[in-house]
């Protein structure tokens, strides 16, 4: 009977990681260099640039809000950072390279900021849903990102600046360090921060948040300025990646950032949800996808697969939450 | 129209919900051609009468005949179809639909076009228009019901409930928001139905229309049937002796001593069409009680007094300070708390934990330097169950799961915590049950102890004359009377706050 309690309560409240760990332990068996250090650093790579989104993304939802701009914001970042840097670094003033690229990316992250307080001001101050002014920014960004670069990859950077989005540091790729530095920085944040309470608290009831005395408007603007600065980080990291700014990048990451967060049990009604969640969530979605990979899987199905555990996850959330209520 | 009289009779129901009795034993009979009144407080059990006839709820046990014969009736739908309607206070009209369509909404007439059925439009405004003709209301049954105002709204309502032609129709309160000759137009619709055999249930507040309206007058208290009297031995006394029975003042503690250090006044406080030149002063630990019926501005007084909505001019001055009441925030950071009359709503935050809740107002004070301990939350949070004896199986479950009582104390507990000055409670008692409301009291007392002043909104007149030290009496908007506990009977209360202004 213990055991079967035990059981049933990890079933309830852990159900993702262990399927999670199932999925680990089948792909171990069956996809050949699935269980190799390389591979795993690899899938953690793979994962860090959407995945240092989907933690900002964690908060916006749970404060009842949305950001349908962050695709287009990090390809806007990254074409920001390579055209600044160009600026920098010749054509407007001659910096040398490196305090070039730092002054690009510090006025790149600020801009990504202002953007994600644009989106609140739109929010708190005029009522425009955040899914509309996102909306639009997605359209807008990714039309500033071609405009800046005339529709062609800009290539100003050095060598060495693959260093953030391709460099290895004790072994660990660095995107995928970044990515666990945002996820502590936001687990800490969400749980042990006084601002983090008002999140969750403007989320599940923003009458009842603003009558404790929250500050509402300053918690949904912050929020959004902290994801569509992350957004602005991920794009830093791609344009080191792929050592460009393109404008062509992260088309769709919205809809994959999203369905991490999801998956890892966040309420799109707002109010519910853990950044712990989305970090097995965003695991999950790599997992799957470089299983699929080494075993050949056609990238067609991949998507299919895709879609149909978003689906899954978000039914087995609602059964979860089902069963304790009764 | 001469149909026999309808008649409707309940037999023994009996309403349990989890830890309360909303109705026990109810037997009464309320025949067709007369003007039935229902009476009694909140929570008396007249909503869950009315529920159990229309079929909203089922009874935990007791029977329902109609015109003589015992029915079982599934559904809302079910009773519908049997003719029993309820309208009810809040009106339910679609306000983009054109009046007619909102009469008719769910059964428009149809007629076959290319061998589909579509909606025969002619069908529907020249229906529409018979049976508001046929109530002599005159309303253009093309206009979108948004645009119609609150007592022509409320001509639709019984329009569209006419529709089903009912035998047996519930109004819930529906003069409340009506002026006076609108009023008058509802009383001679009611009558013109009455006459026509149909078993008319007619709830209100306002004691002062019973003798207009009311035929009979039938009282529920605390679940139980008082009784039925011919509106001819319904004197004043009659009704409140069989709304309150016997009340003493049971619990009012005696060290409860006036205060007479001054603490705050509100000055010439106005917001347009709510409340008007409100001025009042307010003594250190004080307990001032607001009555005044629904409508009177009572909640919107104490709403802009915390910064919850805004007021268009007045002021407070709270020990010499003196403050403009903008935004929550600013009253609490100034010692004010708030505990609002929808505490499901606006009180809580139902999906979060009881611990989340109860620290939610004082985060800046539990916080160090932004971040929560759990040993400081856990220290808070037990001392708040310990004081307020809230029952909770487990503080990290989400509060929705406490009964109302506790999750009231959940709210006074989250403002305690933040130690403010001034606590405004709106209907800290509404739908909490006998032992609860005790301890409300209790806290209430305990905080005026501590100094802490409190202004209370409740319409349960004589939880007022037991836990106030003052009275205001508002009416329409306007501060009418000041008054002592120990110089008014409920009875001269509750008539200033009938009393219509000619």
């Amino acid at each position: 009977m213990k055991t079967d309690d035990r059981f049933r309560r990890l079933f309830r409240h852990g159900i993702l990681e262990v399927i999670l760990v199932v999925l680990c332990i089948v792909l171990a068996f069956t996809a050949s260099g699935f269980l190799t250090p390389d591979n795993l650093l690899n899938v953690l790579r793979n994962v860090s640039m959407q995945g240092v989104i989907a933690f900002g993304m964690t908060m916006v939802i749970i404060a009842g809000e949305i950001d349908l701009s962050v695709g287009s914001a990090v390809a806007f970042a990254g074409c920001l950072t390579a055209f600044l840097t160009q600026k920098l670094s010749g054509e407007w003033i001659a910096l040398p390279l490196p305090l070039a690229i730092a002054v690009s990316i510090i006025i790149t992250l600020a801009v990504g900021y202002t953007i994600g307080l644009f989106t609140g001001l739109m929010r708190t101050r005029y009522q425009v849903p955040s899914f509309i002014t996102t909306l639009a920014l997605m359209t807008g960004l990714s039309g500033a990102a071609e405009l800046i670069t005339n529709g062609f990859p800009l290539t100003p950077f050095p060598g060495w600046y693959n260093y953030i989005g391709g460099g290895y540091l004790v072994g660990i790729p660095f995107p995928a360090l970044i990515f666990l530095l945002t996820f502590g920085l936001l687990q800490v944040l969400m749980n042990y921060t006084s601002f983090g309470r008002s999140v969750y608290a403007v989320g599940g009831n923003a009458e009842a948040a603003r009558l404790s005395g929250i500050n509402v408007p300053r918690v949904k603007s912050r929020v959004l300025g902290i994801t569509a600065l992350l957004a602005a980080l991920s794009g830093v990291m791609v344009s080191s990646e792929i050592m460009s700014g393109t404008p062509t990048t992260a088309k769709g990451w919205e809809l994959d950032v999203i369905a991490a967060v999801i998956i890892g049990g966040t309420s799109l009604m707002g109010g519910v949800g853990r950044i712990w969640g989305t970090m097995i969530g965003v695991i999950f979605l790599g997992v799957i996808m470089n299983g699929m990979t080494l075993l050949n899987v056609s990238e067609y199905w991949q998507h299919v697969v895709r879609g149909a555990i978003i689906l899954v996850a978000v039914l087995l959330n609602l059964l979860q939450k089902e069963n304790r209520t009764t | 129209m001469t149909t026999p009289p309808h008649s409707l009779q309940t037999i023994s129901l009996r309403k349990e919900y989890p830890g309360t009795v909303a109705l026990n034993d109810v037997s009464v009979t309320f025949s067709g051609g007369k003007i039935h009144a229902l009476i009694g407080k909140n929570g008396a059990g007249k909503s869950t009468l009315v529920k159990i006839i229309a079929v909203a709820t089922r009874p935990t046990s007791g029977t329902l005949l109609i015109d003589g014969n015992p029915v079982a009736l599934r559904s809302p739908h079910d009773a519908l179809q049997r003719g029993i309607i309820a309208v009810h206070q809040e009106l339910s009209l679609v306000p983009e639909l054109t009046v007619a369509e909102n009469i008719l909404l769910g059964r428009l007439p149809e007629k076959r076009l290319f061998g589909q059925s579509v909606i025969d439009w002619n069908a529907v405004f020249t229906r529409a228009d018979e049976i508001l003709q046929s109530l002599d209301v005159h309303i253009d049954v093309h206009a979108p019901a948004g645009t119609l105002g609150v007592a022509q709204q409320q001509s639709v309502e019984i329009a569209k409930a006419m529709s089903y032609n009912p035998s047996i129709l519930i109004l819930d309160e529906p003069t409340s928001a009506l002026a006076q000759h609108e009023t008058e137009r509802l009383f001679s619709l009611l009558k013109t139905l009455s006459a026509r055999g149909v078993v008319l249930l007619y709830i209100t507040h306002r004691l002062q229309e019973l003798k207009e309206i009311a035929d009979t007058v039938t009282a529920l208290r605390n679940g139980l049937l008082v009784g039925t009297i011919d509106i001819t031995e319904a004197t004043p006394s009659a009704i409140v002796q069989m709304m309150f029975g016997e009340t003493i003042q049971r619990s009012r503690p005696l060290d409860l001593a006036a205060p007479i250090e001054p603490f705050l006044e509100v000055r010439s406080f106005s917001r347009k069409g709510l409340f008007h030149d409100v001025n009042f002063q307010l003594k250190k630990g004080e307990i001032l009680g607001i009555a005044g019926l629904l409508g009177s501005g009572r909640t919107e007084l104490l709403r802009a007094l915390f910064g919850a909505d805004p007021a268009d001019s007045g002021e407070i001055i709270m020990e010499g300070r003196h403050i403009r009441p903008e935004h929550p925030q600013q009253m609490r950071d100034l010692g004010v708390a708030f505990t609002p009359e929808n505490r499901k709503d606006q009180g809580l935050v139902q999906l979060l934990s009881t611990r989340v809740n109860l620290c939610l107002a004082s985060l800046q004070r539990i916080a160090t330097h932004g971040f929560l301990t759990a040993d400081r939350e856990h220290q808070i949070v037990q001392n708040n169950v310990r004081d307020l004896d809230i029952t909770v199986a487990d503080t990290d479950a989400p509060v929705t799961y406490l009964s109302g009582g506790n999750q009231q104390k959940v709210v006074v507990g989250k403002w305690l915590n933040t130690n403010p000055r001034l606590v405004l409670l709106d209907e800290p008692t509404r739908g909490i049950d006998v032992q609860a409301k005790q301890q409300m009291f209790q806290i209430i007392w305990d905080m005026s102890r501590r100094g802490i002043s409190c202004i209370v909104v409740s319409s349960e007149l004589e939880e007022l004359l037991d836990i106030c030290h003052r009275i205001l009496i508002m009416r329409q908007g306007r501060i009418v009377d000041d008054v002592r506990p120990g110089e008014i009977s409920l009875e001269h209360l509750f008539a200033a706050c009938m009393k219509e202004d000619a």
